[in-house]
């Protein structure tokens, strides 16, 4: 699954990217890195971008780009 | 960013991630010792300061913009890549950088301070928003952080309570009389030897091709190997200086992309290895620990609670509108009674003048021409005010990129991106810092079809036409029983201009065929209290700026057209349009007059090319010549004007809305032109916008015009 399966509140481990993620590593150096764990906050109206918390911060995401991460959700 | 400010022989650099609290730092630093007004780009990139330090000396301090890493994203970020790789084995780099950091955000923040470590010039990590943690309850002591970072020391402070900033101060002195370089031969962390010898070929490059010092050469040789496909363009403009010839990046490239083949074969991550292994650094340093992780998360800040509501799906949505509102409705009502203010001081100010001054050609020059033009302009700074002081707390308090967040959606489908609406909006009060901040943009297609619709965001020079063709024109009636008509007029305009902008924003998205991918990576900031200095800061170099222009431009051009109109006096009477500015009105009549011009409203067509609220003084300097009168306002003066051969008059309400029309879309302000050029290094789209603008507006006003001489409100 990736992130945007994730549900409100849902924590999760990113377990790795899809291979067409986009040729720059920003994500990875915003700390979306394999291993690292997020919890999901929402979805922007209109369908737009993901919101979510990781270390102690929060970004927000297209749903294009946040759908390049596999995660694997955490009980 | 060479060309510009230049700085002295020793500096300091200040650096950090984006909402850090970096200009907030600055500005305490330097106190009211700026050398430089820090207005956004007009002509300046760079923000320097002057620190007054302990020992009565000074030392300038250039500020960068905020960055995340030293591969950029966006041109901002590119710009302070290549500023910072550009100090390597220059005489021109800082004897000392400041990298702040917030304290409530560490390992993020510390990522981009672990590739500053790597340059071998000390850093002094500034742990900032203190406040913002309970009880000092850092995960590490300060003195460890040193010792586990080897930076140059490690201060905390709170630019919020102003505390620690003279330690800080202390501290910089400290450092620059006793420079502490490290030299460090390695990076600090632990890389497996498959990495280690699958880089090395990079490593040798950086360290004897282009003699970088073995830290920063393995931590560059790190960075570019990390990315899928080859170097790009941004990172061919940062290593492209004189230490890089053609031949060099074509061994450069070579090696880069023989050492990616092989760091394939060996199946590693490439995207992830940079930042897995400085990250790993970190969390060691920190403390860092999955609970502790899982914790973090857990804890839901304030700015969760809030975003609740103000990002709710269907509530966020409405609430943006309401404020869109509310500035709208104190920039055009709150403000009428501040402005009433202004304009009867000009008033008393002018006949004061006129009094003490002997009758002469010179004292007409001066009430007529200068307090007249320029009062005309000064009366809009309550306006200015206002939007200017909205739009920093929706900046300061982190709302603005809220409203990136929720619509970026639909702005995608205009062809733009959601940090489009900064921009936009700036480009209300002006269009040139606007197109300063599209910089934030990561993508180049949207960026620039950004800053070629922003123009047409009706700034706060357009506010003076627009408010004496209302004033002259409009009755001040109720239209549905509720809305002011002259304050519907007033919006119809701000919409008109916003609203083409956006169908255009589509056009053209559709039109311009760039590549490139578009991204949207945002940090939500937290929620914060917008500093009451920083705002008032910002709201006053904005006025001055304001005063200043139209000081500058109305007087210079003031002068030369109450000459143009005054001469040549022809035996004794007072006929202006035999006069050289009506010769010149009269020659460019016949282009204006499908639009319901005259050669009055040609004059100041021309003149407001200098900048748009030239065109009011214009109009007040040409009917103060004309008529030795003075105590007529300008709103009457065009009502009554009668044009000699029909005895009716010149002017109507659709004159009125002619001229406010074609003030929405005319391009008009130069320096706009200026920037947009620099932004995109090409004259291309700046003559694109003037061409397309300049058309809009005659197809615009000629349409408004004839169509309502032809349904008869002619």
């Amino acid at each position: 699954m990736n992130i945007n399966h994730l549900h409100s509140g849902e924590f999760a481990v990113i377990t790795g990217f899809t291979e067409d993620i986009n040729t720059d590593s920003r994500l990875l150096e915003m700390g979306l890195l394999p291993g690292s764990v997020i919890r999901m906050i929402k979805q922007a109206p209109f369908g737009g971008p993901i919101e979510l918390k990781i270390k102690d911060y929060y970004l927000s995401l297209r749903v294009e780009d946040s759908a390049k991460i596999i995660v694997k959700k955490k009980t | 960013m060479k060309s510009s400010q230049s700085l002295s022989k020793e500096w300091i650099a200040l650096t950090g991630n984006p909402n850090t609290g970096k200009t907030a730092i600055f500005n305490l630093l330097t106190g009211l010792n700026q050398k430089v007004s820090n207005y956004p780009g007009i002509t300046v990139e760079r923000k320097v300061g002057e620190i007054h330090l302990p020992n009565k000396k000074n030392i300038q301090i250039l500020d960068l913009p905020g960055s995340y890493s030293l591969t950029p994203k966006s041109y901002d970020e590119q710009l302070v890549s290549e500023e910072i790789l550009s100090w390597v084995n220059s005489d021109e780099k800082p004897s000392l950088i400041l990298s702040i950091v917030d304290v409530s955000n560490l390992t993020r923040n510390l990522y981009f301070t672990s590739q500053l470590l790597d340059l071998g010039i000390p850093v002094i990590v500034v742990l900032n928003m203190m406040d913002q943690i309970q009880g000092n309850n850092l995960p590490i002591s300060p003195d460890q952080l040193k010792k586990n970072l080897s930076a140059a020391a490690v201060i905390p402070i709170s630019a919020l309570k102003k505390k620690g900033i003279d330690k800080l101060k202390d501290n910089i002195l400290y450092q620059l009389e006793n420079p502490n370089i490290s030299e460090q031969e390695d990076l600090p962390f632990e890389m497996t030897g498959i990495h280690r010898s699958a880089i090395r070929p990079l490593f040798l490059f950086f360290k004897d091709k282009m003699d970088f010092p073995p830290r920063l050469a393995w931590g560059q040789a790190l960075r570019v190997s990390c990315r899928k496909g080859g170097l790009n363009i941004s990172e061919l403009d940062i290593y492209n200086d004189k230490t890089l010839d053609k031949e060099k990046w074509k061994e450069l490239t070579e090696i880069h992309y023989q050492v990616q083949q092989n760091l394939k074969d060996k199946s590693v991550d490439l995207l992830a290895l940079e930042p897995q292994l400085r990250y790993r650094w970190i969390a060691g340093i920190v403390n860092k620990t999955e609970e502790t992780e899982v914790a973090e998360l857990r804890y839901e800040t304030r700015s969760e609670r809030v975003d609740r509501v103000i990002t709710h799906k269907v509530a966020g949505p409405f609430i943006f509108i309401g404020i869109l509102y509310l500035i709208f409705q104190s920039v055009f009502s709150w403000s009428v009674l501040p402005m009433d203010w202004v304009n009867s001081i000009v008033e008393q100010f002018g006949n004061w003048v006129r009094l003490i001054l002997p009758p002469h050609l010179i004292r007409d020059l001066i009430v007529e021409g200068v307090i007249g033009g320029v009062g005309a302009v000064l009366v809009f700074i309550p306006q200015i005010i206002f939007l200017v002081f909205f739009l920093v707390i929706l900046e300061d308090s982190g709302y603005m990129a809220r409203t990136a967040f929720m619509l970026d959606r639909i702005m995608i489908k205009l062809g733009l991106h959601g940090k489009s609406i900064l921009p936009l909006m700036t480009g209300y009060a002006c269009a040139i810092p606007g197109i300063m901040a599209t910089r934030t943009i990561d993508s180049w297609k949207e960026r620039l079809v950004t800053m070629l619709i922003l123009p047409l965001m009706s700034c706060s020079a357009r506010l003076p036409v627009y408010a004496l063709m209302i004033g002259a024109f409009v009755p001040s009636a109720k239209v549905f029983g509720i809305f002011d008509a002259q304050g519907m007029m007033l919006v119809v305009m701000y919409f008109l201009g916003t609203v083409t902008a956006l169908f255009l924003a589509v056009l053209f998205s559709r039109w311009i065929k760039i590549e490139g991918n578009s991204t949207f990576i945002m940090e939500m900031p937290p929620y914060r209290v917008p500093l009451f200095r920083s705002v008032f800061r910002q709201v006053y170099l904005r006025v001055k700026q304001f005063v200043n222009d139209a000081g500058k431009i109305i007087l210079v051009v003031s002068v030369i057209l109450w000459a143009l109109a005054s001469f040549p006096k022809t035996d004794g009477t007072q006929d202006i349009k035999s006069s050289y500015a009506g010769k010149i009105g009269k020659t460019i009549e016949p282009v204006i007059r499908p639009l319901g011009f005259d050669w009055k409203i040609g004059i100041s067509l021309l003149t407001s090319f200098a900048a748009r609220e030239v065109m009011v003084s214009t109009l007040a300097t040409i009917y103060n010549v004309e008529a030795d009168d003075d105590l007529i306002k300008l709103t009457d003066r065009l009502k009554k004007d009668i044009n000699l051969e029909t005895k009716e008059p010149t002017y109507s309400l659709l004159t009125g809305i002619s001229i406010m029309v074609f003030f929405v879309f005319a391009a008009q302000c130069m320096a706009t032109f200026a920037v947009v050029r620099r932004e995109t290094n090409t004259w291309k789209w700046p003559f694109f916008m003037i061409f397309y603008m300049t058309g809009l507006a005659y197809i615009m006003s000629f349409i408004v015009y004839q169509g309502g001489i032809y349904f008869g409100m002619g």
